[in-house]
């Protein structure tokens, strides 16, 4: 089902009411994203899927917590996910591999709307805003800038990293990455 | 010149704003100093935590355009487990041996990976002791002998040191101490480790014992403020637990 469908908020409403079938549907929905940005960043799969294991079992223990003043629930699940492959990091020895093209196909457009589904047409339908507006925005940075911002959300790469691999001083990296989310801000409202 | 550009490029001209550190943080990009401050005010304020939220809506929608993959059953089948046992030590009678309590103790599973399910057991505390925790070698979680609620973990690393830290906050009644005792197999008595004080992490020297054993015994008693006495534990047991060895 398409994320901007499916109901996330609800979901753990009744997963911090203990229900469990609500968890598992979170899986069925969720799991394979989940996996894909997590071994993305860690690039070992039984590591991976430790983390996304971990990552249920957290929005399980943590549901209570997330209400709807705290604004997006799938932001909330992603954010507790990648922070837990994040801080797993250490046990990966990764590689730090340089793929612009890949990483800025993700934002083409173009690209996408070649291979829509049907229910992704229906969320576009929705919510016209959410499929696009950011990848718009960020088609508006130079290449370089944006690729810091991709690097860095997409491989968890660290701004040190993100240097070395452009070759560029580490104060401007930051700045770029600074500026580049007050930009993407303003896109974005 | 190439000094000034470097100059009028740094972080002078873009002030961090809740906004853009909250951005900073979702990338993953704020050092660990940065994060840590971060974090301390994210658990405060609901609106950081909002900002946050909304940033990570944002990006994850180009993550999912990355080719999903697909997540194995037998992976949903672990989780289920896990939950399993998460119900189980509340439901567990008291009367059951300390062994089998042990073996169900959900954390103990997923150390056989990488130390990952310290994450899962520490949930909430685990970016505030998460930078102490980072590669146990010996490892025993202390608990309630009535209830077997968590109270301390006991960790070594390679700093030739073991901490005794609090999960959650003590209470030593006033003119009382908690005592730190340990016995591995085979020794006579136990050995005082030292006093506890009230939210500090007790550090002892392992030069000064034997190497650690696998399934040694450590226990906290209430003791005099000074400490027992004899020198062996007089007072009733607060927490107990036996060690792992982490390979």
């Amino acid at each position: 089902m398409s994320p901007s469908i499916f109901d996330y908020e609800t979901t753990l409403k009744h997963c911090a009411a203990g229900n469990r079938r609500a968890l598992m549907q979170l899986y069925e929905q969720e799991a394979p994203r989940l996996l894909t940005v997590v071994l993305r960043i860690l690039q070992n799969r039984p590591l991976a899927e430790d983390v996304v294991h971990d990552a249920f079992i957290k929005i399980w223990q943590n549901a209570q917590h997330y209400h709807s003043d705290l604004g997006s629930a799938r932001g909330w699940i992603y954010t507790l996910t990648r922070n837990l492959a994040l801080n797993a990091l250490k046990y990966s020895n990764r590689q730090i591999l340089f793929e612009p093209e890949f990483l800025l196909d993700l934002c083409d457009n173009q690209l996408q709307e070649n291979e829509h589904h049907a229910d992704e047409v229906e969320a576009l339908a929705q919510d016209p805003m959410a499929q696009t507006s950011l990848t718009n925005c960020l088609n508006h940075l130079e290449p370089e800038r944006k690729l810091c911002v991709l690097h860095a959300y997409v491989d968890g790469y660290t701004q040190d990293e993100i240097a070395t691999l452009l070759d560029k001083p580490l104060g401007t990296v930051k700045s770029w990455i600074k500026r580049s989310l007050n930009a993407l801000k303003e896109c974005l409202q | 010149m190439s000094q000034h550009t470097n100059l009028s490029d740094t972080n002078l001209d873009t002030p961090d704003t809740d906004s853009n550190l909250a951005g900073q943080y979702v990338l993953g990009t704020l050092d660990k100093t940065e994060r840590l401050a971060f974090e301390a005010r994210l658990t405060e304020s609901p609106a950081l935590q909002k900002m946050v939220n909304q940033w990570q809506n944002h990006f994850v929608s180009i993550t999912d355009k990355l080719p999903p993959l697909s997540a194995p059953q037998p992976l949903s089948a672990r989780i289920e487990r896990s939950l399993d046992e998460l119900d189980q030590p509340a439901k567990s009678k008291p009367t059951k041996e300390k062994t089998s309590f042990w073996q169900s103790l959900p954390i103990w599973r997923g150390l056989t990976g990488a130390g990952m399910a310290l994450a899962v057991f520490f949930a909430v505390q685990l970016q505030t002791i998460e930078p102490t925790l980072s590669e146990p070698t010996y490892i025993a979680v202390l608990v309630a002998p009535e209830d077997k609620t968590p109270g301390w973990v006991i960790q070594t690393s390679q700093s030739n040191q073991m901490q005794l830290v609090p999960l959650a906050a003590i209470e030593i009644p006033e003119g009382k101490a908690l005592q730190f005792w340990t016995k591995a197999d085979g020794w006579d008595a136990p050995v005082s480790l030292g006093l506890v004080k009230k939210g500090e992490t007790l550090r002892v020297a392992l030069d000064k014992l034997p190497p650690l054993t696998e399934n040694q015994l450590f226990e906290l008693t209430l003791e005099q403020e000074t400490g027992s006495p004899t020198g062996r534990p007089t007072g009733p047991i607060t927490s107990i637990g036996r060690g792992v060895i982490m390979l």
